[in-house]
C-alpha cells in the first residue's frame, strides 16, 4: 500500500532541516510571535498562511535573522538549522543569509546588469576562483530559475529592464547563486500575473529537489498548489501545522477551517 | 451551525445545492411509497405517475451536478465546504439510482396487475418499502443536522431490511416450488424486493456521507449484514 501513496505525502519520511522551539518575537511592546514550535523538513515546500499581522512573515524573517535589522525587535527561543543554533553569538548573519536565501514580495533586482545581479553573491562570498567559474555559476543559477533561455543573449542588459515575472525569477536566480540550503520566499508572486506566477510555482517545485523552501503566501490556492506542508498562523500563534492535503480537506482546528474556507475567524 | 462565509454568495450557492438534494430526496421517497402502494392496490394510474415522475428526479440530479461543478470551479471550496460539495454529488447519485428503482417497481407493478397475487407478498413488499423510505428519510435528516449518531444508527439498521428481503426471498421460493405457474409473478416480485433492498444500501451510503461530511473520514468498520440463505447463495448473492 505504501508505494501507492501520492508523492506529495511521502514527505513525512524526510528529515527536518529547521527546528524552532519556543520562538517569541516582540516589536517593542507588541508580542508579535507567541511560542512557536515547528520542524521544517528538508527538500520540502512549506507554506505559511494566515491573515495579515498573524506573524507568518515575522517568523519567516527569524529564519535568516532579518529581524536583526529591526531595532525594536527582540527574538527569543531557539532556531536550529541542521542542529546549529542560528542565534548563537558565533554565527555571522551574513554567512547565515548565504545559506538561507530570501526572495521578497516585490522583485528587487540591483540596478545593474543581469549578469552582475546573479554574480554579486558568489563574488562577495568568494565562491568562484575565476571568471570561468563565476560564469558557470551565473549560467547554472539562471537555468535553475528557468530564465536562462530568455536572457542568455543579453546578460549585460540591466536587470530592471526585464518584465515583472522575469525580474522575480532573476531574484530567485540571485538567491540560489550562493547555493543556499534553505530558500525563504515572502509572497513571491503577489506582484506577478498568472502566467508568471505559474512559472515561479513550477520553479519552486523544481527547487524542492535541492532546497528546503518556505513560502509565505496570501493565496491559499497557491499554498495548496506548491506546498507539501502548511502552517497556519493566527494572532501570533502557530495554530496548525500539517500535510497540505490534510489541512485543505480536513483541518483539525476550527480556526484553520474558518480561515481556509473564508469564514469570519 | 457554522459561521457564515465572508462572501455571502458562497453560502447562498452551498445552501442552494443542498436544498436541491432535499427536494430530490422528497421526490424519491414519494416515488418509492407510491410505487409500492400501486403494487399493493393494483393502481395503474399511480404506477404511471411514478414512471413519469422519474424525469424530474433525473433532471434535479443533472442540475445538482452542474451546480457542483460550477461551485468547484468558481469558489474552490476547501475543508468542510469541499466535503459538502462532494457529499452532495454522491448523495444525489444515490438518490437518482433509488429513483430508478422506484420507476422499475412501478413498471413491474403494471405487469403484475394482470397476474394473480402471490399470497401476502405485495403487502410484505409495501412494508419493506416503508421501512426503507424511513431509513432514507432518517439519513437525509441526519445530513441536514450533521448528526453522526443518527447516521450511524441508519447504517447499523440496514440489517433489518436485509432480513426482510431474505424472508421475502424464502416466501417467493416457496410459491415457485408450489406451482411453476407462479414463477413469472415471483420473478418480478423478487426483482422488486431486491431493488428495494438496494435502496436500503443507498440510504446506508447517504448515512456514510453524513459521517464523512462531519468527521472528514469514511466509517472504517464493516457494517453488520444479514446472513445469506443457505443453499441459495448464488441466487441471493450480494
Amino acid at each position: 500500500m505504501d508505494d501507492m501513496r501520492l508523492v506529495e505525502r511521502t514527505v513525512e519520511q524526510l528529515q527536518s532541516k529547521i527546528e524552532a522551539k519556543g520562538v517569541q518575537v516582540y516589536y517593542g511592546e507588541k508580542h508579535a510571535l507567541k511560542d512557536v514550535d515547528v520542524a521544517i523538513l528538508d527538500r520540502t515546500v512549506t507554506a505559511f498562511i494566515g491573515p495579515s499581522g498573524c506573524g507568518k512573515s515575522t517568523f519567516l524573517r527569524c529564519l535568516n535573522r532579518m529581524n536583526d535589522t529591526v531595532a525594536s525587535a527582540r527574538v527569543m527561543g531557539s532556531i536550529r538549522i541542521d542542529g546549529e543554533d542560528i542565534y548563537d553569538a558565533r554565527v555571522d548573519p551574513v554567512q547565515l543569509r548565504a545559506k538561507v536565501g530570501m526572495v521578497f514580495q516585490k522583485p528587487n533586482p540591483f540596478p545593474k546588469s543581469i549578469y552582475e545581479n546573479v554574480a554579486y553573491g558568489p563574488k562577495i562570498h568568494g565562491l568562484a576562483a575565476n571568471k570561468a567559474e563565476l560564469d558557470s555559476i551565473v549560467e547554472a543559477s539562471l537555468r535553475k530559475a528557468a530564465l536562462w533561455n530568455e536572457v542568455k543573449d543579453r546578460l549585460d542588459a540591466t536587470g530592471t529592464g526585464l518584465s515583472g515575472g522575469q525580474q522575480q525569477r532573476l531574484c530567485i536566480a540571485r538567491a540560489i547563486a550562493t547555493s543556499p540550503e534553505v530558500l525563504l520566499m515572502d509572497e513571491p508572486c503577489s506582484a506577478l500575473d498568472p502566467i508568471a506566477t505559474a512559472q515561479v510555482e513550477e520553479l519552486i517545485d523544481e527547487l524542492r529537489s535541492q532546497f528546503s523552501v518556505v513560502i509565505v503566501t496570501h493565496s491559499m490556492q497557491q499554498a495548496a498548489r506548491v506546498s507539501q506542508k502548511t502552517a497556519f498562523f493566527h494572532l501570533g500563534s502557530l495554530v496548525e501545522y500539517g500535510e497540505t492535503g490534510q489541512i485543505f480537506t480536513n483541518p483539525k482546528d476550527p480556526r484553520t477551517e474558518a480561515y481556509i474556507t473564508g469564514r469570519i475567524g | 451551525m457554522k459561521e457564515p462565509h465572508i462572501l455571502s454568495a458562497f453560502d447562498r450557492d452551498l445552501e442552494a445545492v443542498q436544498a436541491h438534494v432535499l427536494r430530490m430526496g422528497g421526490l424519491v421517497e414519494q416515488a418509492l411509497l407510491d410505487a409500492a402502494e400501486a403494487l399493493e392496490t393494483r393502481d395503474e394510474a399511480l404506477a404511471q405517475k411514478v414512471q413519469a415522475g422519474d424525469k424530474a428526479i433525473d433532471a434535479l440530479e443533472e442540475q445538482i451536478n452542474e451546480e457542483c461543478a460550477r461551485l468547484l470551479a468558481l469558489r474552490a471550496p476547501a475543508a468542510g465546504d469541499l466535503r459538502t460539495v462532494l457529499s452532495v454529488m454522491r448523495i444525489a447519485a444515490a438518490l437518482e439510482r433509488s429513483g430508478d428503482y422506484a420507476k422499475n417497481l412501478a413498471k413491474r407493478s403494471l405487469v403484475l396487475s394482470n397476474m394473480s397475487p402471490l399470497g401476502g407478498t405485495s403487502s410484505s413488499i409495501l412494508r419493506m418499502a416503508r421501512t426503507v423510505v424511513l431509513r432514507l428519510k432518517e439519513a437525509l435528516d441526519a445530513y441536514i443536522a450533521h448528526d453522526v449518531a443518527v447516521a450511524q444508527d441508519v447504517r447499523l439498521r440496514d440489517k433489518e431490511v436485509d432480513q426482510m428481503y431474505n424472508s421475502l426471498f424464502r416466501e417467493l421460493l416457496t410459491h415457485m416450488m408450489e406451482d411453476p405457474r407462479n414463477i413469472g409473478a415471483a420473478m418480478h416480485l423478487h426483482f422488486i424486493a431486491k431493488n428495494i433492498e438496494r435502496v436500503g444500501d443507498h440510504a446506508t451510503s447517504i448515512a456514510e456521507q453524513v459521517i464523512y461530511l462531519s468527521t472528514g473520514d469514511m466509517p472504517a468498520d464493516e457494517r453488520p449484514k444479514a446472513e445469506l440463505i443457505s443453499g441459495t447463495d448464488t441466487a441471493a448473492g450480494r
